[in-house]
């Protein structure tokens, strides 16, 4: 008999319909505006649907992160995950704060230098790194954080040939204790595949080994697996220095915090499961004082976290085009974002609420996208009181992933606002137009004469 | 031979306090106005040093006349008392070695008895035996000393002539002009000496002229004379000028008065001369007794290598500008991050009388408050569970880690101190950690704790209505003692966009502060080893030239930079701070500007965060200007010295210091304000590797050659 697959169990509340004469209990609490800007302004200007920020937030995450980490741990430095926003507007936020730039493709790379970050302050991670890019990166001198074999191999031969020393760490995986396991990327600490790796460094003149790195998984729901993960590679910073005196310069435990947002299949909500921030930071610091380093010899403790400190600082303000009641008798209604600006939405139960009071009885109600898709579903329950054509919605925590996982499909992509701490509204990325897409499209002279016959 | 020659004329210049060897020229040649007198001392300063290399005494102190001025002495006074004849000659080698003796052990016996130095007592001593077993000698004849001394210049007036006169015995000279030509050289020599003989004088002057009704020539004379040798001595060549300096001058003038009185009296059966003697008493009581006193804040005493009184000033009052607080040990702050001083010295709420030099620390947030949600609880609270580290390596003497936390606005009378660990630091130096979270302290009594290691946690226990940390230096590992001032070696502190670093200094109410971290590219290009060089291609104006500079020690383990003209710069390390302390060479080096554009920096790096240092004028500005200025140091300090420096980021991602050195008058000297700019800019691997400092228009840029 072959094993069954594991499934994750599923709790879900039990909907009985109607339980009293005054249907269920009004939930939500309509929001008109963002950061003090009407949403009804914001639409009338820049249009629906519209993706708002708010920099206040930004920044209020961003310091409040900054106070939880450095308060327990004297050396921290923050580099921002491009892959979760690079929006250059975003970007620029972090960077004044003091980020760095943690950056997976040549792409990223490139739109990092092109922002101002030196070289030296961006630290390449990822599976694909191309040569070329590989050769730019060790000529601006930036971090690069080896994936596998095959790329420590290339950056040797690039180092030689250019005779140029490569600052570099490498990615290391293993057993925290979550499920699954995230063992694709990087090198494996627990079958030694990591302490060769580091040897080969170590014996590479043109490599100068400044730092490890690691990255769990995302979204980690518990602070443990942190602090597993900082003993090993503490363990691994020790045997450096036993066997090579090599002090690193930094150690690099990655991302994978999570905001408030919640899961699917996650029956209470995200605040009251999820351990504090200072729990994390609590898991992740102090098995770093383990190295019984005097404090000026710590090495710095850098922290990729994108999901954490943006995904609430981002709302997405749609319009109803329509309200149906399906066959099974459920309410429907139809707005005009769907799957292809919200593409977390097919892990995450966003938060969505009206931006008015409503009267009437709420119930539960599926909220479909705009696309001509069965899969343009945002949300298969919520429950919201009767809504009309025209009537605007706010979806909460798009702060992540939302901007750059996006797809350009059936519709073009609508504008972007920032909402500076002042209160002014500045569009930091224009709705596309037909043009943007066609633009680089090639038509062959022989495909561009046509008749239709009527 | 240079040596021999420096060492005599430093030995005239020691007489007046003065360590040019111009000034000692000068003294050596106005000696010969008596040519006798002039000959006998220079006969007895070449015999005494000669006798004291012959005898392998401290060469440098036989170079800075240490051992002459008494040879010098006693040959002259020899002169001044006897016509010579080849006899008394032969006694006089004989007493100049004598005096030799009795000046190296006095030396010693007044260093180890009292710790003062012996003055002219080795010379007095031995004249007096001198001019006791002569007379048992036939054909020995006085001269008539003071006989012709007041004919000489009698278009004076009496006073002026007088003064002059007083000058002249310094040296056993005669002639009022020798005197003139003295107060001349010391003049030339420093405004303040010259200014507190004139002030001795006169003091003394007036007070003889109206205590008594006639006061005899010979009492005047000598009463000026010792007056205007502890105006040399007191009035900042041994005690550094302060606003007390006149007043103790014109009090021990009065001593002075009775001593001579005293002194006459009891030694004029003996036929002995009075001569320094009651110099020599005023000078070594007065002294010895400013020893002990509790604050050495003013009418400070000597402590380093003397030079003129404006540069005993300018030294003592940067010195105690910048060191102020200064310590061996080098606590910091006790957690990470940065956190709030919520109550500090002298305290609204708790730290008063024996309590009251300590600190209350919270965290606040983005908004300026302490917890989120309302606060009821002591989850809402920042600091509440946040680590606490220890400020300093040390051992844990006590810990108490079982009190439980209290409830928001609650507090414990009954365990007034919570959870608490106290750390011994060696030293005498205690510090505590209190209120610390219920079971949280990681550390056990007897563990060894470095600087910046996690103890325990933030929590309420104790007498804490909300969460905060209380810390305290103390003097023994008893739980509540009495609190100890003592500072936090460096420290940043944050508000209205400025970040400044406080080195020694109390955290005060209300400042944000946090640690400063060390780093790597500061700490390497300011971290100085012996053996290191560095080269330079400097440009000043037109000219080019290259400077080399290398790091050494000296005997007294004092690490300095040393240019390939002889230039030299001091510098202290400690583990956070770099400093220049002094800088002693001429004006135009590399060396010279590296001091004047950073003689201060803090080992770390903060976007924008500021210092600020002082100069002594000494070093940073020169000619007229500071000349007549120096006429007022004696009343208060009419012209300062002060940088500013802020740390950058340049275009390059580059480290920069951008310094802005100023000096300003006041007062009659507030014309007077200039201002330098400066920067300094250092690369990763290499350290420093430029710097430029704009001197009156001119820059002085000096651009470090790399070695392969």
């Amino acid at each position: 008999m072959s094993k069954k697959i594991y499934e994750k169990p599923i709790i879900r509340k039990q909907q009985s319909g109607l339980m009293n004469k005054f249907g269920s209990t009004q939930s939500f609490r309509a929001i008109n505006a963002i950061d003090g800007i009407p949403i009804a302004k914001l639409t009338e200007e820049y249009g629906s649907p519209l993706f708002v920020f708010s920099e206040k937030q930004i920044r209020e995450n961003y310091r409040k992160m900054n106070r939880i980490f450095k308060t327990r741990y004297p050396k921290v430095r923050f580099a921002w995950s491009y892959k979760t926003n690079y929006l250059s507007a975003i970007c620029s936020v972090y960077h004044q704060g003091g980020s760095w730039a943690e950056v997976v493709s040549e792409f990223e790379y490139d739109k990092a230098r092109n922002l101002g970050v030196a070289g030296e302050n961006i630290i390449f991670n990822g599976p694909d790194k191309t040569e070329a890019a590989l050769e730019k990166a060790i000529k601006e001198k930036a971090l690069l954080h080896i994936d596998h074999f095959d790329e420590l191999y290339s950056i040797k031969e690039i180092t030689q040939r250019l005779d140029l020393k490569a600052r570099v760490a490498i990615r290391v995986n293993m057993d925290t204790g979550i499920y699954p396991p995230w063992n694709r990327f990087g090198f494996n600490y627990e079958n030694g595949e990591a302490m060769l790796a580091l040897k080969r460094i170590v014996h590479e003149k043109n490599l100068e080994l400044v730092g490890l790195h690691t990255h769990i998984g995302t979204y980690i729901m518990s602070a443990e697996p942190y602090r597993q993960a900082v003993l090993k590679l503490v363990d691994l910073a020790k045997a450096l220095y036993d066997q090579y005196e090599i002090r690193l310069e930094y150690i690099d435990v990655g991302g994978g915090l999570p905001s408030f947002n919640t899961l699917k299949g996650q029956y209470l909500e995200a605040e009251q499961i999820l351990p504090t921030y200072e729990d994390y930071a609590e898991a992740i610091t102090s098995p770093l004082f383990d190295l019984n380093l005097p404090t000026d010899e710590l090495p710095t403790l850098v922290l990729e976290s994108g999901r954490a400190l943006i995904d609430d600082a981002g709302y997405l303000i749609t319009s109803v085009i329509a309200t149906k009641r399906l066959s099974t008798g459920k309410q429907s209604i139809i707005v005009d974002a769907g799957v292809n600006y919200l593409f977390t939405s097919h892990w995450f139960n966003h938060k969505i609420v009206p931006t008015k009071e409503i009267s009437g009885f709420t119930e539960n109600t599926v909220v479909y996208g705009p696309l001509c898709m069965n899969i343009d579903v945002i949300r298969e329950d919520v429950v919201l009181p009767p809504m009309h054509k025209g009537d605007k919605l706010v979806v909460f925590y798009v702060g992540a992933y939302s901007v750059t996982q996006w797809m350009q499909f059936i519709t073009l992509r609508p504008n972007v606002v920032l909402i500076s701490e002042e209160g002014n509204v500045d569009l930091i990325r224009e709705a596309e137009q037909l043009e943007d897409i066609t633009a680089r499209e090639k038509l062959p002279e022989r495909l561009k004469e046509f008749t239709l016959d009527g | 031979m240079q040596l021999f020659i420096d060492s005599i004329l430093y030995s005239y210049a020691q007489i007046f306090f003065s360590n040019r060897k111009w000034f000692g020229a000068g003294a050596l040649l106005i000696s010969f106005f008596d040519p006798a007198v002039g000959a006998m001392g220079l006969l007895g300063v070449i015999l005494s040093n000669a006798f004291a290399f012959y005898l392998k005494f401290d060469k440098e102190k036989i170079r800075t006349g240490f051992y002459g001025f008494n040879g010098i002495l006693i040959g002259a006074a020899i002169a001044f008392f006897f016509q010579l004849t080849p006899f008394l000659v032969g006694m006089a080698v004989i007493f100049i070695f004598l005096s030799f003796f009795l000046a190296a052990s006095l030396e010693n016996l007044m260093a180890n008895l009292f710790n003062l130095p012996g003055l002219s007592l080795p010379f007095i001593l031995t004249l007096y035996v001198f001019l006791i077993i002569i007379v048992n000698f036939p054909g020995v004849n006085f001269r008539d000393v003071l006989g012709d001394s007041t004919a000489s210049a009698s278009y004076l007036p009496q006073s002026i002539h007088l003064l002059f006169s007083s000058l002249a015995l310094i040296i056993l000279q005669t002639n009022a002009l020798a005197g003139a030509l003295l107060l001349l050289l010391i003049l030339a020599f420093s405004r303040v000496m010259f200014l507190n003989t004139l002030i001795a004088f006169f003091i003394n002057y007036f007070v003889v002229i109206a205590i008594f009704p006639n006061p005899s020539s010979t009492f005047l004379i000598l009463t000026s004379f010792n007056a205007v040798l502890v105006a040399f001595a007191l009035g900042g060549s041994m005690i550094i000028l302060s606003k007390k300096t006149i007043p103790l001058l014109a009090l021990t003038i009065l001593f002075v008065i009775i001593f001579t009185l005293f002194f006459e009296n009891i030694l004029s059966d003996k036929l002995l001369p009075v001569l320094v003697l009651p110099f020599n008493v005023v000078t070594l009581s007065t002294i010895y007794s400013l020893k002990f006193r509790e604050e050495n804040t003013d009418l400070a005493l000597l402590y380093f290598k003397p030079g003129s009184p404006e540069e005993n000033y300018y030294y003592h009052s940067s010195r105690t500008a910048r060191f102020k607080d200064f310590k061996y040990l080098l606590p910091e702050l006790p957690f990470h991050g940065l956190w709030k001083v919520s109550q500090a010295f002298d305290g609204e709420y708790t730290h008063k009388d024996d309590w009251r030099y300590a600190w209350d620390f919270v965290i606040t947030d983005e908004s300026g408050k302490e917890y989120s949600d309302e606060g009821n609880s002591q989850s809402d609270y920042h600091c509440f569970n946040t680590p606490v580290a220890a400020p300093l390596d040390g051992t844990v003497v006590r810990v108490i880690n079982s009190v439980h936390d209290n409830e928001i606005g609650e507090v414990n009378i009954e365990q007034n101190w919570g959870n608490t660990v106290i750390i011994d630091h060696g030293e005498g130096l205690f510090s505590s950690l209190s209120h610390l979270k219920k079971k949280s302290i990681t550390v056990e009594v007897g563990d060894k704790v470095k600087k910046g290691q996690i103890i325990g946690k933030c929590g309420n226990s104790g007498r804490s209505p909300y969460p905060h940390l209380h810390f305290q230096f103390q003097l023994t590992d008893k739980l509540g003692d009495k609190t100890y001032r003592y500072p936090i070696s460096s420290y940043i502190a944050e508000g209205e966009g400025e970040k400044n670093l406080y080195v020694f200094d109390f955290p005060r109410k209300d400042q944000i502060v946090g640690n400063l971290d060390a780093h790597k590219t500061v700490k390497t290009a300011f971290d100085f080893k012996l053996g290191d060089k560095l080269e330079f291609e400097c440009t000043f104006g037109h000219e080019k030239f290259n400077e080399k500079w290398e790091v050494k020690v000296d005997i007294f383990n004092v690490l300095y930079i040393e240019n390939n003209s002889g230039d030299r710069l001091n510098i202290y390390k400690l583990e956070k701070m770099f400093y220049a302390t002094n800088y002693i060479g001429k004006r135009k080096s590399a060396l010279y500007y590296f001091y004047l554009t950073v003689p201060k920096a803090p080992l770390g790096f903060a976007d924008g965060l500021q210092w600020t240092d002082v100069y002594p004028l000494s070093t940073a500005l020169g000619g007229i200007v500071k000349y007549l200025s120096e006429f007022l140091l004696i009343f208060n300090e009419p012209i300062k010295a002060e940088g500013h420096y802020i740390w950058r980021k340049n275009e390059n991602n580059n480290f920069e210091i951008i310094s802005k050195l100023t000096i300003t008058g006041k007062n009659i000297f507030s014309f007077y304000k200039k201002e330098n700019n400066g920067t300094i800019l250092l690369e990763s691997e290499l350290g420093i590797s430029e710097f430029k400092f704009l001197n009156n228009g001119k820059v002085f840029l000096a651009k470090r050659i790399r070695s392969k």
